[in-house]
């Protein structure tokens, strides 16, 4: 056994917020081995990507941390080390990639000046390194500023410039947030291969399963600032030992998830509570009993892999599994002969790009070309594309936000359709109650104000919330209960048509999955018609009726979801099919895409 | 229940802003009573002889007496009303008439917005002490000219920030979805604006007090502003600087209060700043 890279013992992290201590790492353990890809798993919250802050010394200094156990580099003890051997330690040890590549890169220098500052070398190992990293032409890319590049050349400069230095860890928290599906499966591809020529050992960092398992050797789940599970992927996703884990892995929705019925999903969180001397997931579980509230479960070998597991009744859950009911499928009925509720035919849409001036003619990009969709009332259109294909315009469109050059836009009713956003806590005004904001739409019937609370608590029902959360501001909800206030917003007065713009894309995994399952059961409920505007390809075909994907600007295919995925006609439906991560499929798939 | 909830909200309040920025922010508000009730809390009559001309401070007459024998404490506590409450005014005209017109540009947009901004970008870049100092003189000296004549050049500054407020709050998610909800006119501006507006105009009034009242001073103190028995604090200083050597107390110490009002006006400026953050 090699001496391990990275060995973190007893490792907790304390940090002050609103004045109270929250205890965001507590008495994390685990070693890496050199070349070893550990992927760090949890949803938001668990204190996965504080691991990674530690490491680097960026604990927020305004939130006081206070750091106590051990962490030791390649033999160096990091906790309480003085600053020279700190920064030593963050030169030469340890390099980071960040979400945002755009935003780690200097917008005022060069490419080339920035990797000779941070590692020294020379023109020729720079453009070397360039090109290993498969960026084609890499002088002109040296010589170019950050602006200049697309995200994911961006995110293959910073590799380079972080692998470059030879560090012994790389934290890579999250590095494919910002890149589209195709680049994200490629970039991924390319971390791993550079891991194991040079030896780094890699901390991912990732709230999606789907990745951890196509890139790591080893997962690491962490629930509350604790691990929870840990061991090789395939052992842990295959044969998860901890009920989180295996709740997690149970709301992961890919190609194979089961399309027809509601997706299985954990009991949501609520609340930050500590979790004290008890279980941290215990609130959650749905086979906790009275001993798990008061005993903290140490992390021991697991009963069903060589890997470890913090549960004290992990032996139960096999059994506790297969006893999980299935969810009734959804009710079937016929869209082909309903009205239909939203219609775009021959839509363009130009804007006008590059500097406006007092003379000169005006640039102007074309975003659509001649786009016709028909959605019918009860039915379902996931509209799937990369950034940039113009899936947000034809949404914006569709409900009115923005006139189409060309073509016409044609809508069922008066009112303009709803939408469901990305971002559930920013499409919600922090200083009006829920229930002002839902209530809103009621305003134009003029209703007696008994009627009008009994309407919005309805619609908070309707959506699963309590109708007390009517007098609750914005920031006292989870990002859950936020999400769910916008669709009863929405549906308060329910409209013929449903947009939804990208609505899983802040949410983790098991709350994507409730959100699906949500929108699935309003859309049946009320009959409406959904246009559903998502980058996943997985989320698409579980969601809708019909898949059409958009590529810059062109509806290139659109069809039954399960036979687009099976049999897809165009080459661009091919490489986004390739490129979807899937839990079973394991690294080959990953391979299988290489650039 | 409620007073429960006002302990709550009066202790996170405090935490954010830090305990020196609620202490200015208490400041400023004593400051303010003072100014109201200052006929009631001077020890001496402040326009009347009380004893020998240029004593030095002492238990008797905490700031000394000036040139006639006045009580020099009596006069600066007179003085801050003087000087504060005609600050706090011109504050308040430009707030109201900038954030009214800011409003109006940043909802409206096209044509009104242009025109409003033009005529904002001409105001912005005239020398605005100096026309200001030229409209007293032709306006003839006194307080009330020196206002209008400072309100006409401030509130430009109120209208720039709450136009730019409001319009990069019209392309947040939220009152995009308020406009799809049907919310539209007074009542998009007034709930769903205007409250996201507000933060950055009331930090740039309390922040901006600081300065009226330095130019107001420095009005005064080049004789344009309240004629001279008044005890306005610049004034004050401006007539008693050539004492400066001899009878040091009469420019030094109501220079000295203008400077702590002007901090502490600063201070409680940063202090809502860093409390309305996060709200």
């Amino acid at each position: 056994m090699t001496e391990p890279v990275l060995a973190i013992k007893n490792f907790s992290v304390v940090l002050i917020r609103e004045g109270r201590a929250f205890r965001v790492l507590d008495e994390i353990g685990f070693s890496v081995a050199p070349g070893e890809i550990v992927a760090l798993v949890g949803e938001s919250g668990s204190g996965k990507s504080t691991i990674g802050l530690a490491l680097q010394g960026l604990l927020p200094q305004d939130s006081r941390p206070r750091v106590t156990g051990s962490i030791r580099i390649a033999g160096t003890e990091l906790v309480g080390a003085p600053g020279q051997v700190l920064r030593m330690a963050r030169r030469r040890l340890i390099r980071a990639i960040s979400q945002d590549p755009m935003g780690a890169l200097n917008p005022t220098m060069t490419i080339r000046r920035q990797l000779r500052e941070s590692t020294g070398a020379d023109d020729q190992v720079i453009e070397e390194w360039l090109r290993r990293t498969g960026l084609r032409d890499p002088a002109r890319i040296a010589g170019s500023l950050p602006h200049r590049l697309s995200g994911g050349q961006c995110q293959r400069v910073l590799i380079a410039m972080s692998m470059m230095a030879r560090p012994k860890l790389l934290i890579a928290d999250e590095p494919t947030t910002a890149l589209d599906i195709t680049t994200q499966a490629q970039f991924l591809y390319l971390l791993r291969n550079l891991a194991r020529a040079q030896q780094t050992a890699v901390l991912f960092v990732t709230h999606d399963l789907n990745f951890a398992v196509s890139l790591a050797d080893r997962m690491l789940v962490l629930y509350a600032g604790r691990i929870v599970e840990i061991g090789a992927v395939a052992d842990v996703a295959g044969n998860p030992a901890h009920p989180y884990t295996a709740g997690l892995l149970a709301a992961r929705f890919d190609f194979d998830s089961d399309r027809a019925r509601p997706l299985p999903t954990l009991p949501e969180r609520h609340g930050d509570a500590d979790a004290g001397h008890g279980c941290a997931f215990a609130p959650r579980c749905t086979m906790a009993r009275a001993d798990c509230r008061a005993i903290r479960p140490p992390l021991r070998s697991a009963p069903v892999h060589p890997g470890a597991v913090a549960c004290l009744h992990a032996e139960e859950l096999p059994l506790h599994t297969k006893q999980r009911s299935v969810a009734e499928p959804w009710p079937v009925r016929a869209i082909a002969g309903a009205a239909v509720a939203l219609q775009l035919s021959g839509v363009s849409k130009s804007f006008v790009s590059g500097r406006q001036l007092l003379w000169g003619r005006h640039r102007s990009a074309q975003v659509l070309r001649s786009i016709d969709l028909t959605i019918k009332l009860g039915e379902c259109v996931a509209l799937v594309g990369e950034s940039g294909a113009g899936k947000t315009t034809i949404l914006r469109m569709a409900a009115g936000l923005l006139l189409p050059d060309s073509g016409t836009v044609f809508r069922i009713d008066v009112v303009p359709p709803q939408l469901v956003y990305q971002d559930p806590v920013s499409a919600l005004t922090p200083w009006l109650s829920i229930g002002e904001q839902v209530g809103e739409r009621l305003r134009v019937f003029r209703i007696d104000p008994d009627m009008h609370r009994r309407l919005v608590g309805e619609a908070l029902e309707l959506v699963g919330l309590d109708r007390r959360v009517m007098h609750a501001l914005p920031r006292e909800l989870s990002v859950g209960q936020c999400q769910r206030a916008v669709i009863a917003r929405a549906v308060v007065v329910p409209p013929k048509v449903l947009l939804c713009d990208e609505p899983l894309s802040a949410l983790d995994v098991s709350l994507a999955a409730t959100t699906l399952n949500l929108l699935g059961d309003i859309r049946r409920r009320l009959g409406m018609a959904m246009l559903f505007v998502t980058h996943d390809l997985a989320a698409a075909r579980i969601v809708a009726d019909r898949v059409a994907v958009l590529q810059s600007g062109e509806l290139v295919e659109d069809g039954d979801p399960d036979t687009l995925i099976m049999a897809p006609k165009a080459a661009y439906t091919r490489s986004l099919i390739a490129a979807m991560p899937r839990l079973h499929g394991g690294n080959r798939r990953l391979a299988a895409c290489r650039p | 229940m409620s007073a429960l909830k006002a302990y709550v909200s009066a202790v996170e309040f405090l935490r954010r802003a830090g305990w020196l920025e609620s202490a200015a922010i208490a400041g400023v508000l004593i400051v303010t009573l003072i100014a109201v009730f200052a006929r009631w809390l001077t020890p001496f009559a402040p326009d009347l002889r009380v004893a020998e001309p240029y004593l030095a401070p002492s238990v008797m007459h905490w700031f000394g007496t000036d040139e006639i024998g006045r009580d020099l404490f009596s006069r600066i506590v007179l003085g801050i009303q003087y000087t504060w409450l005609p600050g706090l005014a011109i504050v308040v005209f430009s707030f109201a008439i900038g954030g009214f017109i800011g409003l109006i540009a940043g909802a409206m947009g096209g044509r009104i917005d242009l025109a409003i901004e033009r005529t904002v970008d001409l105001f912005v870049v005239l020398p605005a002490t100096l026309i200001a100092l030229a409209m007293v003189v032709a306006l003839g000296p006194g307080l009330a000219n020196a206002m209008i004549a400072i309100i006409v050049f401030w509130w430009p500054v109120y209208a720039r920030i709450c136009r730019g407020e409001i319009r990069r709050l019209s392309a947040l998610p939220h009152v995009e979805a308020a406009r799809i909800s049907g919310v539209r006119g007074p009542r998009l501006l007034l709930r769903y604006l205007l409250p996201g507006a507000m933060p950055a105009l009331l930090v740039t009034a309390t922040l901006d007090i600081a300065n009226v009242i330095m130019t107001l001073s420095a009005m005064s103190f080049l004789g344009l502003g309240q004629p001279a028995p008044a005890p306005e604090l610049g004034a004050m200083t401006a007539r008693a600087l050539e004492s400066l050597t001899v009878y040091w107390w009469l420019p030094i110490l109501p220079a000295a209060v203008i400077f702590l009002v002007c901090l502490l006006a600063n201070l409680a400026g940063d202090g809502l700043r860093a409390a309305l953050r996060g709200a």
